[in-house]
């Protein structure tokens, strides 16, 4: 019997890699900066922080990047989960009528002591992750126990999500002046504060799914649920806690969202976000249909879409019509990645033969 | 060129491979008009394939059909129902959530001043049925609100009336039919019969064969066996040419039989009381004892998949119970087990075995992994480790572990599930349809190995739909038929008294 | 009499969804009335229909699709950019039968391709329509960046135009009001849902239609081995809902008489909740287009009922949305998972199980309807009433900017020009700052002044180009449909032979920081302008 062979570097390695797409996105989008943006890869050194458009990139595709790492788990499972931006409203919901209840008895309050705040910030953080977390909570349980399609359970919290978050703050648009709040979206450490939030997010996720039992489990369960039944998974907990994930990092991401703007402003904030969450994921090469995920090429995959963003920006395309082409880029890279055409650039290397019976 | 023939069909010299996989090798297969052929033969033996090539769903390697003498080569199923070629799934291909009336004449159906003529296709579909077949039903009522024979007439109905079928393929047709059903199916065929129509009947339940056909055609291991005159067959006779032991010598396999019975243990590993879940199997008894081989030998539909399923907790039972180790069973399930000790190497290898995108080392732990929990996550040195051991062990033919199983050739598949329920140091083992679809060789493997878990003090059952390796490798044989046990003999009974038990009380 | 309707409902036990939303609507609405004279106007009965006529529109086409087993994301932006395109064709002079033609054409081709995506290259129906909603409302903003107002003639007439009804016309005069009155689009509405109804029913297409959805893809796979068009008809229904989605477009047109790429957010959603209520389940395969109707009926009741308690938001409407939808979708889910489970038992099990769960089911839909309608009789008890009469629309009319009436100002010699909307008073202000240190502003009704010293004025100036960059790409334009609290900015700077407008709205990330900051400089200087006296 063979011994197993050590891995060797090869063509095949690379472009077979989950990395090899978003890498080579980003790459072109980059190189499309460097030639037609003079400027744009110059970073400079503020009052000790690191200041330039690719941090900026970074910085604003914060959120972003904090929704592909939850939305990459409940894809992998086969699910979707489209209520991430309603879920980052309520947190943000929450966070601000807790720093400023006066918005309950219809006062819109504003505060100029930057220093004060009605809850500590560790209660009102922790308050809008607990929340956060129950919204996941109701997702898992309306798919895994009531085997309702993802699409259309997650739809309802969409629906009525941001309801429930104006709900929180009686209708108005909370003001935040707590200064260390707003440090969490626009703090700085070398570089933004929120780039270190993503790292711990994602280092947190990363260990939780590769080095438990975890991560093989949601592949598994997103390949074949029923294989996966008879080797005695129990795909129930495991969409539950996919979907608990999802919500912890909406959450998170709508602290980040309501300190940038200092507002917990429940029309906007997250809007069409989950679109982009899931665009990310895409991007970053995980099937819409489930199995195998990569936590890191979702993030590439959300870089690449704020860069998109940042460089239409930066060459003067107006914020809107940024929509239309990011819709052209959707249709471009589901091409790319989509069986046929897949199999046509595969025709270049080795056919693997399907196993017949 | 074209001959006046008095074959309908024929298929010549057939034979199609996939990759590992000899599916039909130089098949024969002859129709005439206005005759009811059975198609008969065990998993794997080929019907699938024949009828697949047959429809046009597959392509055939090599050989060729002829429809009334001239030659054929549909290219996909409109092509075969243009051709005038139909089949009649089990699982129904209509849309049930159409009316009856809609699901014969859709397509076809009567206008009258630009929109539907309602009224009309009633009245038509209402005539079609009961002058085709005899069944009087509401045809404005949807296709989900009747039964399955309903259904099926009405499939009948539209591959009559919409694509004039010449040949009309009924594959499983009364897997879900009760007797009156059934009966009413069967006066619809001889009805067909006479009319011409060239029928071919695919069932497992060998009284039907008997009761309805003229001529029957078994094929085994993708060879075809031969085709007889019902009526110049008996029912013994023709078992043991679906499933009887082939020519082959006594090998070495029946000493080391003998050796590993010496290793059986008296006290019951498991223990199952008047277990029995509606629909599925009929109340029964069975005790297992660690080192023991049990063969389940019977038919195909005689219940041995769900027994196993039972057993191994994905069915829950509504009646009886098992003891298990000493201890009564209460949660049925896969995980509870697998904790107990109990693995099931599933017969639905795509459906319920592989997980095809993650690779073989993960594949192989995945049981294992599942009874640690989430948490006591395997190392990866030790993955690859447990994953070497029985890619050695099983001589699983793999580049290396990372290769995704969805590669691997269909017997290799098969040793990576049995790898993955090994590795889970089960006490019972169940193995269900394990050689399906192998290479000889790996069958003989599969089968020694079986030998030596027992000796090494596990217990095994055995099922298989090849009689010759039941007998083999099963200390004791329990012979089930249709949903029922019926009998349990020692491990060196002779083929014929267990194809009598399969066969019934008439010989 | 029990047995009767029992029978009625086993026999048609798909339409029971459909009734008990029409029972939920209508029963809504009486207790509505109950509680609040003004729901005894007929009129406002009937402007359920006139204010949801392009919401019943679209959502005809929706169900189409969805009966098919896929979904359109796309219809809210193909409404908006049908309602920003004529609005723009016309300004321009093109004649308006014309331009109707047009958008009709627009919203075919759109729908074509996004169902040559979904059946030829087989996207998930999801993923390209949702391609579709950005393509279209980025589409939007390429034509152009704010509302364009629409004063045709003729689109006037089709909107404005009030058909009154027999019967109810002497009735009312005898009342002393005014004779009700439906509009145009009710009509069109209308009509289509006839002509969508014989389709369903008596045409091939719609048959396919039908045969397509459900039973997870195996209906479809079915279709296809019978011999029935499947690839075409996908096409067509795709084809259809986009015309359906712009014919809603122009339907709005005619309603807001300006066409705008922020028009219509959300209201995707709002339409497949009603298709969902009209008893259309999202897997297919089954669903009324008659049902449909009393969908959208119950969202226009909802909405009604919420503006007449007065003391509620908007907002409201869509947690109630939400939780309807949720009650409809989880109710079918359970239905659905029940039959599957029954199928694996003996036939004459299951036909006896079956009897027993058509009991169970009708119970369990009347309890169900009548606990909503008593959940709406809480809310409406609970809540103090105001005085019923319908109050001012709590939905904010944003105006489009003034840019021409800026450019003038600027012309005259204006530095800085300022145009503000929306915000929690609804309001319409201009004003403009002179480098003499005059400051006026103007509501559209009053005017007002402010005086501050030119040499404030240069140095706000200085403050706004140099700390905040006016004149640099620091400063864009972005826009959003604003909250209700949020309010909407126009501002153009001319100085040192530099001019450059943009525009902004309160709280979204996208605005840049120096856009606020500038705001926050030129907010001192202007005069205060007292809300407007009601």
């Amino acid at each position: 019997m063979k011994k197993t062979e050590k891995a060797r570097f090869s063509w095949k390695k690379i472009t077979e890699s989950r990395l090899f797409f978003p890498i080579i996105a980003l790459f072109l989008i980059l190189l499309f900066d460097f030639i037609f943006i003079p400027g744009f890869f110059n970073i400079e050194a503020r009052d000790g922080n690191l200041r330039g458009s690719l941090i900026d990139i970074a910085r604003n595709g914060s959120t972003v990047m904090l929704l592909a790492i939850g939305m990459t788990l409940v894809i992998a499972t086969g699910g979707i989960d489209l209520s991430v931006g309603a879920v980052m409203a309520i947190a943000a919901s929450v966070a601000g009528i807790l720093m400023n209840p006066s918005a309950l008895k219809n006062e819109v309050f504003f505060v100029t002591d930057p220093m004060y705040t009605f809850q500590p910030l560790w209660l009102v953080i922790g308050a809008a992750l607990i929340v956060a977390i129950l919204c996941g909570l109701w997702n898992g349980f309306l798919v895994a126990y009531l085997r309702i399609q993802p699409m259309v359970a997650t739809l309802i919290l969409m629906i009525a999500g941001r309801g429930i978050a104006q709900l929180i703050t009686n209708g108005l648009r909370v003001q935040i002046t707590y200064r260390p709040y707003a440090f969490i979206g626009q703090g700085w450490f070398i570089v933004p504060f929120s780039l270190y939030i993503v790292a711990f997010v994602f280092a947190a996720t990363w260990l939780l799914t590769r080095k438990t039992a975890i991560g093989m489990f949601i592949e598994s369960v997103g390949i074949n649920f029923r294989s996966s039944f008879f080797s005695g998974i129990d795909q129930k907990k495991i969409k539950m806690l996919v979907y608990v994930v999802c919500g912890f990092c909406a959450g998170i991401a709508g602290l980040i969202a309501s300190s940038n703007i200092k507002t917990s402003d429940s029309n906007n904030i997250g809007l069409t976000t989950e679109l982009d969450a899931i665009l990310a994921v895409v991007i970053g090469g995980t099937a819409m249909a489930g199995g195998r995920f990569s936590l890191l090429a979702s993030l590439i995959g959300a870089l690449v879409m704020q860069a998109i963003t940042q460089s239409m920006y930066a060459i003067g395309v107006p914020a809107f019509a940024l929509q239309a082409i990011k819709s052209v880029v959707v249709i471009l890279v589901i091409l790319l990645y989509s069986k046929q055409v897949r199999g046509f650039i595969g025709m270049i290397g080795t056919r693997k033969e399907e196993t017949g019976l | 060129m074209s001959e006046p023939t008095q074959y309908l069909l024929q298929m010549e010299g057939i034979s199609k491979a996939f990759p590992g996989v000899q599916a039909l090798d130089d098949v024969s297969f002859f129709l005439k008009k206005g005759e009811i052929h059975c198609l008969v033969g065990e998993n794997g033996a080929g019907k699938s394939t024949l009828i697949k090539v047959l429809t046009g769903v597959d392509q055939p390697d090599r050989g060729k059909i002829l429809l009334d003498g001239k030659e054929v080569h549909p290219k996909s199923p409109i092509d075969a129902q243009l051709l005038g070629i139909s089949t009649v799934f089990q699982e129904i291909n209509l849309c049930i959530n159409l009316t009856v009336a809609e699901n014969i004449l859709l397509g076809h159906e009567p206008h009258i001043a630009g929109r539907i003529d309602w009224k009309k296709m009633n009245a038509l579909a209402t005539d079609t049925l009961k002058r085709l077949l005899g069944v009087e039903i509401d045809v404005t009522k949807t296709l989900d609100s009747y039964t399955v024979a309903i259904q099926q007439m009405v499939a009948i109905a539209r591959a009559l009336y919409v694509s004039s079928a010449k040949i009309l393929i009924l594959d499983e047709p009364t897997s879900s039919l009760d007797i009156h059903e059934t009966e009413q199916l069967f006066k619809v065929m001889t009805k067909l019969k006479n009319e011409g129509v060239g029928i071919i009947f695919i069932t497992h339940f060998i009284g039907q064969i008997f009761q309805i056909s003229d001529r029957i055609t078994v094929l085994r291991n993708g060879k075809l066996v031969g085709t007889f005159e019902t009526s110049d067959i008996t029912r013994v006779g023709l078992i043991s040419k679906m499933i009887g032991r082939s020519l082959a010598e006594f090998d070495e396999m029946s000493k080391i039989k003998k050796e590993s019975s010496k290793h059986i243990k008296s006290e019951k590993l498991l223990q199952a009381n008047d277990l029995g879940l509606t629909g599925a199997m009929r109340p029964f008894n069975l005790d297992l004892h660690a080192g023991e081989v049990v063969g389940f030998a019977g038919l195909l539909g005689s219940g041995r998949t769900e027994t196993a399923s039972i057993l191994f907790g994905v069915e829950k039972p509504d009646s009886g119970s098992i003891t298990f180790d000493g201890e009564l069973v209460l949660d049925y399930s896969p995980l509870g087990s697998i904790k107990r000790g109990i693995a099931l190497c599933p017969e639905d290898r795509k459906g319920a075995g592989i997980v095809d995108d993650l690779t073989v080392r993960e594949n192989i732990v995945l049981a294992m992994q599942a009874n640690k929990g989430w948490f006591k996550y395997l190392s990866l040195p030790e993955q690859y480790e447990i994953a070497d051991k029985y890619i050695k062990l099983l001589n699983i033919a793999t580049p290396s572990p990372d290769q995704l199983v969805k590669n691997l050739s269909g017997g290799n598949q098969q040793k990576v599930i049995l790898a993955r329920w090994l590795a889970t140091q089960p006490q019972l083992l169940i193995l269900d349809e394990p050689t399906r679809g192998i290479d000889v060789g790996t069958k003989a493997e599969i089968q020694k190995l079986v030998l030596v878990l027992a000796e090494e003090g596990k217990a095994c059952v055995f099922i298989s739909s090849e009689l010759d390796e039941v007998l083999r490798t099963s200390h004791r044989i329990i012979v089930l038929r249709e949903r029922e046990k019926i009998a349990e003999f020692p491990g060196d009974v002779d083929e014929t008294t267990i194809i009598h038990a399969i066969a019934g009380s008439e010989s | 009499m029990k047995r009767t309707i029992q029978d009625f409902f086993k026999n048609n036990r798909k339409l029971i969804p459909l009734w008990s939303t029409a029972f939920l609507a209508i029963a809504a609405y009486l207790i509505g009335a109950y509680f609040f004279v003004g729901m005894r106007n007929p009129q406002v009965f009937l402007n359920l229909f006139r204010n949801s006529s392009y919401l019943l529109i679209s959502a005809i086409g929706m169900t189409f699709v969805i009966i098919t087993g896929g979904i359109d994301l796309s219809v809210a932006g193909v409404v908006a950019l049908t309602t920003v395109s004529s609005a723009v064709l016309l300004r321009e002079g093109l004649d308006p039968w014309l331009v109707i033609t047009l958008m009709l054409l627009m919203g075919m081709v759109l729908g074509a391709i996004m169902g040559s995506f979904i059946t030829y290259l087989k996207v998930q129906p999801f993923i390209a329509t949702l391609a579709g909603l950005w393509f279209t409302r980025g589409m939007c903003f390429f034509i152009s960046d704010n509302a364009v107002n629409i004063d045709n003639p003729v689109f006037q007439i089709l909107g404005k135009t009030k058909i009154l009804i027999p019967g109810l016309m002497e009735w009312s005069i005898k009342q002393g009001k005014s004779a009700p009155y439906i509009t145009i689009p009710v009509v069109v509405g209308f009509l289509l849902l006839g002509v969508a109804i014989f389709m369903a029913h008596f045409t091939r297409f719609g048959r396919t239609i039908y045969a397509i959805g459900g039973n997870e893809g195996r209906n479809e796979q079915s279709a296809r081995l019978m011999g029935l068009p499947v690839d075409r008809t996908k096409m067509l229904v795709y084809t259809f809902n986009g015309l359906c989605s712009a014919l809603a477009g122009l339907s709005f047109s005619v309603f807001v008489f300006s066409g705008h790429g922020l028009y219509a957010p959300g209201m995707e959603l709002d339409v497949i909740a009603s298709v969902v209520m009209g008893g259309t389940m999202l897997t297919g395969g089954s669903g009324y287009v008659f049902g449909t109707l009393f969908g959208v009926l119950v969202l226009a009741v909802t909405q009604a009922l919420i503006q007449f308690i007065g003391s509620l938001s908007s907002w409201w409407t869509k947690i109630v949305i939400g939780a309807l939808t949720l009650i409809f979708i989880g109710v079918q889910t359970i239905l659905k998972n029940r039959k599957e489970s029954r199928q694996g038992v003996q036939p004459s099990k299951a036909v006896e199980a079956a009897r027993k769960n058509r009991q169970r089911l009708l119970l369990g839909i009347g309890a169900l309807v009548i606990g909503v309608v008593a959940i709406v009789v809480v809310v409406a008890k609970f809540w103090p009433s105001s005085p019923g009469e319908t109050p001012a629309s709590t939905q904010c009319d944003v105006k489009p900017f003034r840019e021409a009436e800026a450019a003038a100002l600027i012309k005259e010699g204006a530095a800085i020009v300022y145009h503000r909307t929306a915000g929690p008073e609804c309001v319409d202000h201009l004003f403009a700052i002179f480098p003499d240190g005059r400051v006026t502003g103007s509501d559209g009704v009053n005017n007002f002044e402010k005086q501050n010293t030119p040499a404030d004025v240069e140095r706000l100036l200085t403050a706004i180009s140099v700390e905040h960059n006016w004149f640099t790409n620091d400063i864009y334009s972005t826009y959003l449909n604003p909250c209700r609290q949020c309010y909407a900015h126009y501002i153009v700077v001319s100085f040192n032979g530099q001019e450059k407008a943009a525009t902004g709205v309160d709280g979204t990330t996208a605005m840049p920081p120096g856009y606020a900051f500038a705001l926050a400089e030129i907010r001192p200087f202007l005069p205060v302008i007292p809300l407007a006296q009601k």
